[in-house]
């Protein structure tokens, strides 16, 4: 087994081995910050054992659809089979957004790596958030 | 500003549009990291480069016998957004490629630590799950 750090190099049960709980990602992420000026909302849903997300955006009159986009679930380590953060990519021409997300005590940390395409010349963007799972059980 | 494409009101942030990337404080990145974690099983250490507008990132990995090497094949530099006491500073994005994984990153500083989070994806068919891991890192002088 190859390895570029012991992290990486595990014993595998092949009992053990099979496909990957996703039920920690699901469900609707709303930002915690109610004043952000960027994703506002995430919808992550799971057909025939695949996730998608679906994002929502801060724009001048209201949210911004960004569409849907497929995503490859990690877990916390290579022997772990619960779902513990994911990525996805999302190309409107003009610009990328790379998201890589990971649940730390409930909170969904959401990294966005925004780079432009254009040619506006703006700066390409790191920016991090957290977001909560909707529950409605309060 | 009025004909720039967006979808996100972030995107027409004034510090984006003005930035000319050698205005951005690269100084708290640039250099060599230790893991405050002496005995991970992850990266011992990491050096971050700068070259004029280019940045370079190598790591060692934990090994059995000593450090594996880790060489970036790509590093793209970002506006970091998380503003630190007022201050506009960068992260980067990296990519690691070995072949029989692949290790995407980004790296930022938070209050004088390094934090490098990993997304590491196995390409072999070892049948070992696709992982994240976040490390920490301080300056050693």
């Amino acid at each position: 087994m190859e390895f570029a750090q012991l992290y990486d190099r595990v014993e595998l049960d092949s009992k053990a081995v099979g496909p990957m709980d996703l039920s920690p990602l699901p469900g609707v992420w709303l930002n915690s910050n109610p004043q952000t000026n960027g994703i506002a909302r995430m919808v992550m849903s799971e057909a025939a054992g695949r996730l998608s997300l679906q994002v929502s955006a801060i724009g001048p009159d209201g949210l911004i659809d960004w569409g849907v986009a497929e995503v490859q679930a990690y877990g916390s380590t290579p022997t772990a089979r619960a779902g513990a953060g994911f990525s996805c990519r999302f190309d409107f021409g003009f610009a990328e957004s790379f998201l890589q997300g990971m649940i730390m005590k409930g909170l969904l940390v959401l990294a966005e790596i925004r780079t432009f395409k254009d040619e506006s010349n703006r700066a390409d963007y790191f920016v991090r958030e957290y977001f909560a799972l909707e529950h409605q059980r309060y | 500003m009025e004909n720039l494409e967006f979808n996100q009101i972030r995107d027409l942030d004034r510090a984006l549009i003005d930035s000319d990337g050698q205005s951005l404080n690269a100084d708290r990145l640039t250099g060599d990291w230790l893991n405050t974690d002496r005995n991970t099983r992850g990266l011992r250490e990491i050096t971050i480069e700068r070259t004029g507008e280019r940045f370079s990132v190598s790591a060692r990995g934990a090994g059995t016998d000593g450090s594996i090497d880790w060489l970036a094949k790509s590093v793209t530099v970002l506006a970091n957004l998380e503003e630190e006491a007022g201050q506009r500073s960068i992260a980067l994005a990296a990519d690691f490629d070995f072949g029989f994984m692949r290790a995407e990153t980004y790296l930022r500083v938070n209050k004088g630590v390094l934090v490098i989070v990993l997304f590491n994806t196995f390409k072999d068919q070892s049948g070992r799950t696709d992982y994240v891991t976040r490390e920490f890192f301080y300056r050693p002088d």
